[in-house]
C-alpha cells in the first residue's frame, strides 16, 4: 500500500479533498470519504455496473478506477448528482413509471449508464440501449422494464422535438 | 424489570393496539384463546405481543402502524402491506407506517422464503383489517350511545348510515386499549369489502431511483471499521486454516485487528480494500480434502447415495410398469447454481455490555438473531437484529451466516464492524448452492395417451419436488439420499426446479413416444383442471401451430404447481444455431393462476424475473466444481440472464376463484415451469434431447455434431 496523499475530486459539480491511498478505488473514496453510497458494491471486478459513475460523461466502473488515476480536473457525477428525491429526472420518473427494479440494488448504476446514453444519443433504438446497459447486471432481472423506462424518455424527447 | 400490561399501556401513550394470531380451532373445545401478552424487558417492549403474528396500531392522528418479522427484497413486500392496510381500512397510503425485520420492534411471523409473505402476512393484515373495522363500529358505538345498526365504516371512520353528523374517525376512537384476538385461518368468512388492485406504485421507488435507500453497507459510512474472513480454495465447511502469517497481516497499512475465528481468520481495518490488502498478506496454508480432481457430479452422486425415503407411493407404480406395453425410462441431471445476489451479504454488528446489535440483509431476521446468540453464546434476548432493505436474497439471504460473524468479528475487536462479503467469497465461502440433483424417472402411458404409472428416484440431499402435476394412478417417488460434494441450501424454486425439469422433459419424450401432441398430452393427464385455460392461453398466445416457424426454431411448454395451490404454465420459442451452439429464447408466455392480484405491478416484475432466471437456468447458470473445490470463482465465471438474453415476454393471469379470491403467492413459481418449456423448445427445434442442464453453446455443439 502506498502512502496517503491529497486528491482533488470534482463530484456531482462541488469540489472536494479527500486522503487516501492513491490505488484505492474511487468507489470506496465515494461511499466512505464522501458518504456518497448511491454508487454500489457488487463485485469488485467490473462485471455488474452497479458502481457505474460518469467521468467526463463516460461511464466508467467505480471499482476499477482509482482515485489516483482522477485527474482535478474531471468532472465525476454519481446518482446522487442526477437527481434527488422531489427533483427527479425524467429517467428517474420513468423507472418509477415503469416499475423498472426490483431490489432496487443495481438501479443507481443502471440510471447512471442510461443517463449517459441519453446525453450523447438522445434518441436510441431499443438494441441501442440493449447494446449499451448490456453490462449492467440485474438479478432481480427487470431488464424489460428498464428497457421500457429508458425507450419512454427517448420517446417523449422525439415527440417534444417533432 | 418485566413490562407489566400497565406500563406496556403507558408506553402505548394512547394508540389503539390490536393484535392477532391466527390458529386453528383448540377442537372440540371451539376456538383457542388468545394467548397471553408475555412481558418483556426493557426495549423490547413491542414485543409484548411475541405470540402474536398481526400487530395493528391506530394513532389520535389516524395514522396506522403494523409490524411484521418480514423484509423486502424486492417482491415489494412494503408497497403489498401499504395497500392492503390503505385499503382494508379506507385510508391514504400515507397514513399506513410499516414497520419491518426488526426482532426488537415486530413479531416472529416467518422468514421471507417460499412465496409465502403476501399469501401469510399479507393475507393476515386483510383479516385483521376486518376484525379492526367491526370492532371501531362497536367502540364509536358505545361511544356515541347509539346501536351500531345505526353505524358504518366508511372512509376512515365510523359514521352513521342515515346521520351524516355522526361521524367518529379512526384516531378520535383511539384510546390507548390493547384488543387480543385469535383468526381461525380455516374459517369460511364473507368479506364486507373487495380488494381493488389500483396498481400503485413501489413506495420506496423515489428512494431507488436517486440512490437514497439505505442498504445496510450504506449504514455509517466512513465511520464504520470493515471487517473480513480469509477466503478458502474450498468451502470452509471443507477446509480449516493450518498456517497463516498473522503479524504480516497485522502490519498491513490500515489494518488494526487480525485473529483466527473458526476455521478460518478474518482481518479489522479501517477500509474494504486494506482489509482484504491484510487477507493477502495472511498467506493462509489451507488444510483442504483430497479429492479427484475431475468431477462427474452424477458418479459422485450415485455413488454415494444411501438408503431412501419414499416420498409418496400410491398403487402398485412398479408391478404396473414392468407390465406396460409403453415404457420409457430416463435420467436427467441438474447442475450446482448459485443465487447471486448483485448486493453480497452484508452485516453491521456493533457489541455493547447491553447486548448486541447487527444491521444485516437477511430473509430471515429471527433466525439471523438465534444465529448470533449461538455462535456468542447469549441469550437471544440480548440480540437484536435489524433487517435492511435486502438487495436480492433468491434463499441464500434466509440463513446468512453474516450477521453472526460481524457480531464475532466486532467482539473481538472491540468495535462495530461492516462485514461485506466479496464476490468470490460470496460464490464460494460457504457454498448453499440449489444442490445437483440426478433423477430416474420412468413412465408408463396408454396408446390413447393416459399416464398409469411413474416411478421416480431423485438423488439428492434433502428436498422435495412436485411430483403432483399430474393425476398419475400408479406412483412411487423416492428421495435417495447422497453425500454431496458441495454445501446446498435455498434457492428461488426450490427443489421443485430440479424435479419439474425432469418431469416436463419427460413429459414430452412420453408424449413423443405414442405421437400425440405435448399440449393435448399435457391436458388429458393433468391433476388440475386450472392447467388446461393456462395451456390454452400460452398456446393461443405464442401462436403454437398457427405459424410456421423458421428453420431450428421450437416451441415448447412446461407447467408447475406450487406453493399455496400456485399454478403456472410457459410457452417458450427458441432458435438454435447449429454453427455455435447457442440457444435463443425468441419468445415467452406465462400464464398463472396465483389467486388475487394485490399490486399488478409489482406482481409483473416478479413474475418477469422468474421467467428470466427460468431462461438463465436452463441455459448459462453452473457452478463448476473439482471435487470440492469451486473453481466457478467471480461473477465473470458465473453467466446469468443479461440485456441481450431476454426477449419479448408476455404475462397472463387467470384466476378460477369464484368467491372470494385471495392471493397464494408468486414470488418463485414461475421459474420453474420455464425451464423445461426452454429444454423442449429446443428438442422441438433441433431434434435432440438434453438431459442435462444448462444448454451451453458446448454441451449443444457436441450433442448437433454426434
Amino acid at each position: 500500500m502506498a502512502e496517503q496523499r491529497s486528491f482533488k475530486l470534482r463530484v456531482n459539480g462541488s469540489l472536494h479533498t479527500v486522503t487516501s491511498d492513491p490505488d484505492e478505488p474511487l468507489l470506496w473514496v465515494l461511499r466512505d470519504h464522501l458518504k456518497l453510497t448511491g454508487t454500489k458494491f457488487g463485485c469488485g471486478e467490473g462485471e455488474c455496473g452497479a458502481c457505474a459513475v460518469q467521468i467526463n460523461g463516460e461511464v466508467y466502473r467505480s471499482c476499477l478506477v482509482t482515485v489516483g488515476e482522477v485527474d482535478p480536473g474531471d468532472e465525476i457525477v454519481t446518482i446522487e448528482g442526477l437527481g434527488q428525491p422531489g427533483n427527479l429526472s425524467p429517467l428517474q420518473q420513468s423507472f418509477i413509471d415503469h416499475t423498472a427494479f426490483g431490489c432496487g440494488y443495481c438501479t443507481p448504476g443502471m440510471i447512471v449508464t442510461a443517463d449517459a446514453l441519453l446525453r450523447s444519443n438522445p434518441r436510441p433504438s431499443r438494441d441501442e440501449i440493449v447494446r449499451t446497459m448490456d453490462d449492467n447486471l440485474c438479478r432481480c432481472a427487470s431488464y424489460p422494464a428498464i428497457v421500457d423506462a429508458i425507450e419512454a424518455v427517448a420517446g417523449d424527447r422525439a415527440k417534444k422535438e417533432d | 424489570m418485566p413490562l407489566s400490561r400497565r406500563a406496556f399501556l403507558e408506553l402505548l401513550g394512547g394508540s389503539t393496539a390490536y393484535a392477532f394470531t391466527f390458529s386453528c380451532t383448540g377442537g372440540s373445545d371451539g376456538p383457542a384463546p388468545a394467548p397471553t401478552p408475555r412481558p418483556v424487558t426493557g426495549d423490547h417492549a413491542l414485543r409484548y405481543f411475541v405470540d402474536y403474528t398481526e400487530w395493528l396500531f391506530i394513532h389520535a392522528d389516524s395514522s396506522v402502524t403494523v409490524h411484521t418479522g418480514r423484509i423486502d427484497m424486492g417482491q415489494g413486500l412494503k408497497t403489498v402491506l401499504s395497500n392492503l392496510v390503505s385499503q382494508g381500512l379506507q385510508i391514504a397510503p400515507e397514513k399506513v407506517t410499516i414497520v419491518l425485520g426488526d426482532t426488537d420492534r415486530c413479531p416472529d411471523d416467518g422468514p421471507t422464503e417460499g412465496s409465502s409473505a403476501t399469501r401469510i402476512v399479507g393475507w393476515g393484515y386483510w383479516r385483521a383489517c376486518e376484525r379492526v373495522r367491526g370492532h371501531l363500529v362497536e367502540r364509536a358505538a358505545e361511544a356515541l350511545g347509539v346501536s351500531v345498526r345505526r353505524l358504518e365504516y366508511h372512509d376512515g371512520a365510523v359514521v352513521g348510515t342515515k346521520d351524516p353528523d355522526l361521524r367518529l374517525a379512526i384516531g378520535e376512537l383511539a384510546d390507548g386499549s390493547l384488543h387480543l384476538d385469535t383468526i381461525d385461518p380455516t374459517e369460511r368468512w364473507e368479506s364486507a369489502t373487495t380488494y381493488v388492485d389500483r396498481g400503485t406504485g413501489n413506495v420506496n421507488a423515489e428512494a431507488v431511483v436517486t440512490g437514497t435507500l439505505v442498504f445496510t453497507g450504506d449504514l455509517f459510512a466512513g465511520e464504520c471499521p470493515y471487517g473480513s474472513l480469509a477466503l478458502p480454495e474450498h468451502h470452509i465447511h471443507f477446509s480449516k486454516i493450518e498456517s497463516a502469517d498473522l503479524e504480516a497481516a497485522a502490519r498491513t497499512p490500515g489494518v488494526d485487528h487480525v485473529a483466527r475465528l473458526g476455521k478460518t481468520a478474518f482481518a479489522v481495518g479501517s477500509g474494504f480494500r486494506a482489509v482484504q490488502n491484510g487477507l493477502e498478506n495472511l498467506a493462509p496454508v489451507w488444510k483442504v480434502p483430497t479429492e479427484p480432481q475431475e468431477m462427474d457430479v452424477e458418479g459422485w452422486i450415485r455413488e454415494r447415495a444411501t438408503p431412501v425415503k419414499t416420498i409418496e407411493e400410491s398403487g402398485r407404480a412398479e408391478d404396473v410398469l414392468a407390465a406396460a406395453e409403453i415404457r420409457l425410462g430416463e435420467t436427467y441431471i441438474t447442475q450446482y447454481a448459485t443465487q447471486a445476489p448483485i448486493e453480497t451479504e452484508t452485516s453491521v454488528a456493533e457489541v455493547g455490555d447491553d447486548g448486541v446489535t447487527v444491521w444485516a440483509s437477511t430473509q430471515a431476521p429471527f433466525k439471523a438473531r438465534k444465529a448470533v446468540a449461538d455462535r456468542l453464546k447469549i441469550d437471544e434476548e440480548k440480540v437484536r437484529v435489524i433487517a435492511m432493505p435486502v438487495g436480492g436474497g433468491f434463499g441464500v439471504k434466509v440463513n446468512t451466516l453474516a450477521p453472526a460473524e460481524a457480531a464475532l468479528m466486532a467482539r473481538a475487536a472491540g468495535r462495530r464492524v461492516k462485514h461485506v462479503y466479496t464476490r468470490p467469497y460470496q460464490v464460494i465461502g460457504r457454498g448453499r448452492y440449489k444442490e445437483a440433483v440426478v433423477a430416474d424417472i420412468t413412465s408408463a402411458v396408454t396408446a390413447d395417451g393416459s399416464l398409469v404409472a411413474r416411478t421416480l428416484d431423485l438423488y439428492q440431499d434433502e428436498g422435495f419436488g412436485s411430483t403432483g402435476t399430474y393425476d398419475i394412478p400408479h406412483v412411487r417417488s423416492r428421495l435417495l439420499h447422497s453425500k454431496m460434494p458441495a454445501r446446498h441450501g435455498t434457492m428461488r424454486g426450490t427443489s421443485f426446479v430440479q424435479t419439474c425439469f425432469a418431469v416436463e422433459s419427460h413429459t414430452d419424450m412420453v408424449a413423443a413416444e405414442i405421437g400425440m401432441d405435448p399440449v393435448d398430452f399435457r391436458k388429458k393427464n393433468v391433476a388440475y383442471a386450472s392447467f388446461r385455460p393456462l395451456l390454452d392461453a400460452c398456446a393461443e398466445r405464442i401462436g403454437y401451430g398457427a405459424r410456421e416457424l423458421p428453420e431450428n426454431h421450437g416451441i415448447g411448454f412446461g407447467i408447475c404447481h406450487h406453493g399455496g395451490r400456485q399454478l403456472g404454465a410457459t410457452a417458450a420459442e427458441v432458435s438454435v444455431n447449429r454453427r455455435t451452439g447457442e440457444v435463443r429464447v425468441e419468445r415467452m408466455v406465462g400464464a398463472l393462476d396465483i389467486g388475487l392480484v394485490i399490486n399488478r405491478n409489482t406482481v409483473r416484475a416478479t413474475v418477469t424475473g422468474a421467467m428470466i432466471w427460468g431462461l438463465g437456468f436452463a441455459l448459462f447458470e453452473e457452478v463448476h466444481l473439482d471435487g470440492h473445490r469451486t473453481a466457478t470463482r467471480s461473477m465473470a465465471d458465473y453467466r446469468i440472464p443479461r440485456f441481450s438474453d431476454i426477449p419479448p415476454i408476455d404475462l397472463i393471469f387467470l384466476s378460477n376463484e369464484v368467491k372470494i379470491p385471495r392471493p397464494r403467492g408468486c414470488g418463485e413459481l414461475q421459474v420453474i415451469p420455464t425451464i423445461g418449456a426452454i429444454a423442449n423448445a429446443v428438442h422441438q427445434a433441433v431434434g435432440v434431447r438434453f438431459h442435462t442442464l444448462p444448454l451451453t453453446p458446448e454441451r449443444v455443439l457436441a450433442a448437433l455434431g454426434s
